[in-house]
């Protein structure tokens, strides 16, 4: 409880952590309906497309630093040789991201999704998967954010981008079903269960590659 | 007896004596078996029904694709073997294996998109098996850029093995997207549990295409692994007796 308690105060304290990513989806939201010829058919056709977009690209830019500045003030390595979890820790940050990060823009989404479509009945089914697909991608990308932790993050999210463009696809297909009343919780536990796997895996993973890095 | 096989095998010395004794025979045999079956492919098959001549591409695109996709799951292994047994070699293979991967796949996406025109119409769609080859392209370049990023070659090395680990997820799906998607590319004509839908007359020089062209690949493999001993071992003293 105590480690959840300390990386919610690091986050919520560190404002342009958190905020920045948010204001930048938000700014997508707002700034891509200039670009489309004024008429709603259109701009509910393109929106889920530009959604799915802006929410990796913002996972992408939220996870910029996430092991970065403890890498460089010694607590990773701190942990790493203190008999506490490193994987859990790693685990409980990821969770902070999301909970900071993805659930505020996962609303925002939902919003802007009545808002752009107008029906609120298929906004309802699109909250859950951008709830889970944000978890995914902040997941995946903390990953390559420590793939090349002292390089840089552009390098390691750009190297893991094409592991989630196969889920690009099914969250394309997850809208077809909604449109059509197709087999929607199908692929709402498709992805839980992606979510499942990866949720376990990913922290251990970034735990080796950590520990690696301060060989 | 095994053991001490791959224990001799492991080591970078020993693999590049034997790769220099065995490569005349692959590199020989291989370019007799593709040139062979290219050419009965070419010349002696008869025209598709539907497709003319069109369909002759197909001695290119199916064994690009089809070693391109085998590549990534060699360095897959390969990248295993050195994360649990430390086994150096298999590391240099891990690098230099995905030039050569990347120039496989860049041959199936061209091929395809070559064959589309005449059959689809069209040299590009965005459905799930070629996008996920793209993907694959993208995969084998970003290893690349991972590796060289490093100055030090034990870090890139483990996060270079680690990053295959976790990328051959992929390979599933491109396997698989013919079947789980309705995608305008076809499903695989020849599996291993069924029939071959595609007829015998066209199979056979398919078949020797496909080892010919994995053959040749093979050579290229031995190449570049051979770069990639001399780079990493240069301050050896058997390299240095070798050159």
């Amino acid at each position: 409880m105590n480690i959840f308690r300390f990386e919610f105060l690091k986050l919520s304290r560190k404002s342009r952590g958190w905020l920045g990513p948010i204001l930048v989806f938000v700014l997508i939201m707002i700034a891509y309906p200039l670009t489309v010829e004024v008429s709603n058919l259109e701009l509910g056709q393109s929106f889920f497309s530009v959604l799915w977009i802006a929410t990796l690209l913002v996972m992408m830019l939220a996870t910029e630093d996430i092991f970065l500045e403890d890498y460089n003030d010694g607590s990773l390595e701190q942990l790493s040789i203190s008999d506490g979890n490193l994987s859990f820790v790693i685990a409980v940050k990821i969770f902070i991201y999301w909970m900071l990060i993805g659930i505020p823009i996962s609303i925002i989404g939902f919003l802007f999704c009545i808002g752009i479509t107008n029906s609120s009945q298929n906004s309802i089914y699109v909250l859950p998967i951008i709830l889970v697909a944000s978890y995914i991608f902040i997941n995946v990308f903390s990953f390559g954010n420590a793939l090349s932790l002292t390089k840089g993050s552009v390098l390691g999210t750009l190297v893991t981008l094409p592991l989630l463009l196969p889920l690009l696809i099914v969250l394309g297909k997850v809208i077809v079903a909604i449109n059509f009343g197709l087999n929607y919780f199908g692929f709402l536990l498709l992805l839980l269960g992606i979510l499942s796997i990866i949720i376990f895996i990913v922290p251990m993973i970034i735990s080796y590659i950590i520990r690696a890095h301060l060989e | 007896m095994i053991k001490k096989f791959i224990h001799q095998f492991a080591s970078p010395k020993t693999y590049m004596f034997q790769v220099n004794r065995a490569y005349p025979y692959i590199f020989y045999f291989s370019v007799i078996i593709y040139s062979l079956s290219v050419f009965w492919g070419l010349f002696l098959t008869p025209e598709d029904f539907v497709q003319g001549n069109s369909y002759r591409i197909i001695y290119l695109h199916v064994p690009a694709s089809f070693i391109s996709q085998s590549l990534y799951l060699a360095m897959a292994i390969a990248s295993a073997v050195y994360l649990i047994w430390k086994v150096k070699l298999s590391v240099y293979l891990v690098r230099s294996i995905a030039p050569i991967g990347a120039i496989t796949t860049f041959i199936a996406l061209i091929s395809g998109s070559i064959w589309g025109i005449p059959t689809w119409g069209t040299w590009w769609v965005w459905d799930a098996r070629i996008v996920s080859t793209l993907i694959l392209f993208i995969m084998y370049l970003g290893l690349i850029s991972l590796h060289d990023s490093f100055n030090n070659f034990e870090k890139a090395d483990k996060f270079l093995s680690i990053l295959v680990i976790v990328g051959s997820v992929n390979i599933p799906i491109i396997k698989m997207s013919v079947e789980w998607w309705s995608t305008l590319h076809q499903p695989a004509s020849i599996t291993l549990s069924e029939k071959p839908a595609i007829d015998l007359v066209m199979l056979y020089p398919l078949f020797g295409s496909i080892i010919g062209f994995a053959g040749i690949v093979t050579c290229l493999v031995i190449l570049s692994s051979k770069f990639q001993i001399f780079r990493r071992e240069k301050n050896k003293s058997w390299v240095n007796d070798y050159v």
